[in-house]
């Protein structure tokens, strides 16, 4: 019996990292749009008129990429159950030293929540990222509107994201091998996702 | 801020709108001067020509028309750039050189760094700037070369009622204010660059009676944008502060409660 599982197949492993390579490219062509403290970026493409073209064209990328992402694992990351709402009333168990044990399946709270406010936020960055592309077409306060949320939600995803890198490498040891290989350890999957392992794993050679 | 500007040196206009004759001699002093394309109009019943600001109009006579007992009455309006004190277009703009403000207060422009986002369309408190198709902000720039040289802008010099008066930005508001005239835009949005005297309520114009940078704008520059540079060290800084308090979920080898993860 082999020491891992696999948890994630290929193809989801590629679209994940089709958004992940997407976002940073928007993260760096934006942050000059974002502010101007943050002009500098803008040398990374060439200047501003090709950074907000890189943009363009990476925002319908990962616009694209993520919405399919959340569709695709929509009836996952959307059903909480009962052992979901005791991980949530103990914050998951991150809040304390302290070995807590929760049985989850494939995903814990935590991470249903975290692809959902991502879904969320492609979905306003994309429709307000379209009224700051064409603002001579809609009326002005929906522009102005747009660019506020635009920047809104900008800082709410970044923050969200900087929690995810965390929590998927150092945060919890063994977690990134799912989105590298797409295996990860019999043990990994036990601690972390005890219902999941007992559905797929067990008899999974 | 970084947008500084000298109130007792600031240039500007006194535009007393009761003076004119709606003759237009601005409009096309202003073609002249900044060597711009005439935009092909249609007639839509109005004298008002052309309807709107273009990229190639960067001044123009509004006429406020009104009906009076059958009789037509004609309300002439010069629109520009206001040249604002605290200008939402210079707040917005990401390129820094595009939007700059000169040493006399002028809101000037660089169409070479100009990077065609179009924030500026949207800041404007008075929806002046216009892009054309070079898509490049375009818009009053008070005949910068004009002013560093010693003279007035193009419009002024052509306005045969002195409806435009251009010159030190305090001295014609004291001049005007000593003739009793109300004044409007002297002390929003850090005092406008074009003051005007007006015949009846800014509304009667098409003016905001009192403008200010729209909402949005305000809440994504000084609000949204200092707290999100917060909320980004700060996230970097909890999760640090995570992994070396509480520490992260190791899957303890170990524990051999299960044997056969070493087979």
């Amino acid at each position: 019996m082999s020491n891992f599982i696999e948890r994630f197949k290929t193809s989801e492993r590629v679209l994940h990292w089709v958004v992940t390579c997407s976002f940073f490219t928007l993260l760096l062509s934006g942050l000059g749009l974002f502010s101007r403290l943050f002009n500098g970026y803008f040398n990374l493409f060439g200047g501003g008129s090709s950074a907000i073209l890189v943009h363009k064209i990476a925002g319908v990328v990962f616009f694209a990429s993520s919405v399919y992402m959340f569709l695709n694992h929509k009836k996952d990351v959307t059903t909480f159950d009962e052992d979901d709402k005791a991980w949530i009333d103990a914050r998951g168990g991150y809040l304390s030293r302290e070995e807590r044990h929760f049985n989850i399946g494939k995903y814990n709270p935590g991470q249903k929540l975290f692809a959902i406010f991502i879904y969320a936020a492609t979905i306003t960055l994309g429709v307000t990222g379209i009224m700051i592309w064409m603002p001579l077409t809609f009326p002005r306060w929906l522009v102005q509107i747009s660019l506020m949320l635009h920047g809104l939600m900008f800082v709410g995803s970044i923050m969200f994201v900087i929690v995810h890198v965390y929590l998927a490498t150092i945060g919890n040891p063994g977690t990134i091998e799912a989105m590298l290989y797409g295996d990860v350890r019999r043990i990994w999957a036990r601690k972390h996702h005890p219902k999941w392992y007992k559905e797929v794993g067990e008899d999974n050679p | 801020m970084s947008d500084t500007i000298n109130q007792a040196s600031r240039k500007g206009f006194l535009v007393d709108t009761a003076r004119c004759i709606g003759c237009r001699s601005c409009q096309v002093a202003c073609k002249q001067w900044n060597k711009l394309d005439a935009d092909k109009t249609a007639n839509q019943g109005t004298f008002e020509n052309p309807r709107d600001l273009t990229a190639a109009l960067y001044n123009r006579i509004k006429f406020v028309e009104k009906e009076n007992a059958g009789a037509v009455t004609w309300q002439f309006f010069s629109e520009r750039c206001m040249h604002c004190g605290d200008a939402g277009c210079m707040k917005v703009c990401p390129s820094p050189g595009a939007l700059y403000r000169t040493k006399d207060g002028i809101v000037a422009y660089n169409k070479e760094k100009c990077i065609s986002c179009k924030y500026c369309v949207s800041a404007c408190p008075f929806g002046v700037p216009r892009y054309d198709g070079d898509e490049k902000v375009s818009k009053c720039n008070l005949c910068l070369s004009r002013v560093d040289g010693g003279m007035a802008p193009a419009c002024a010099k052509a306005c045969p009622t002195e409806t435009l008066k251009f010159g030190n930005r305090k001295d014609l508001i004291a001049k005007a204010t000593a003739a009793k005239k109300t004044l409007y835009g002297l002390d929003s949005l850090n005092g406008l660059g074009v003051v005007y005297a007006l015949e009846g309520p800014p509304d009667s114009y098409g003016l905001p009676a009192n403008p200010r940078i729209p909402t949005s704008i305000f809440l994504w520059k000084d609000i949204i944008k200092p707290l999100g540079i917060l909320g980004f060290w700060g996230s970097i800084g909890a999760m640090l502060l995570h992994y070396v308090t509480i520490g992260p979920k190791k899957v303890d080898d170990d524990t051999g409660d299960k044997g056969e993860n070493h087979e």
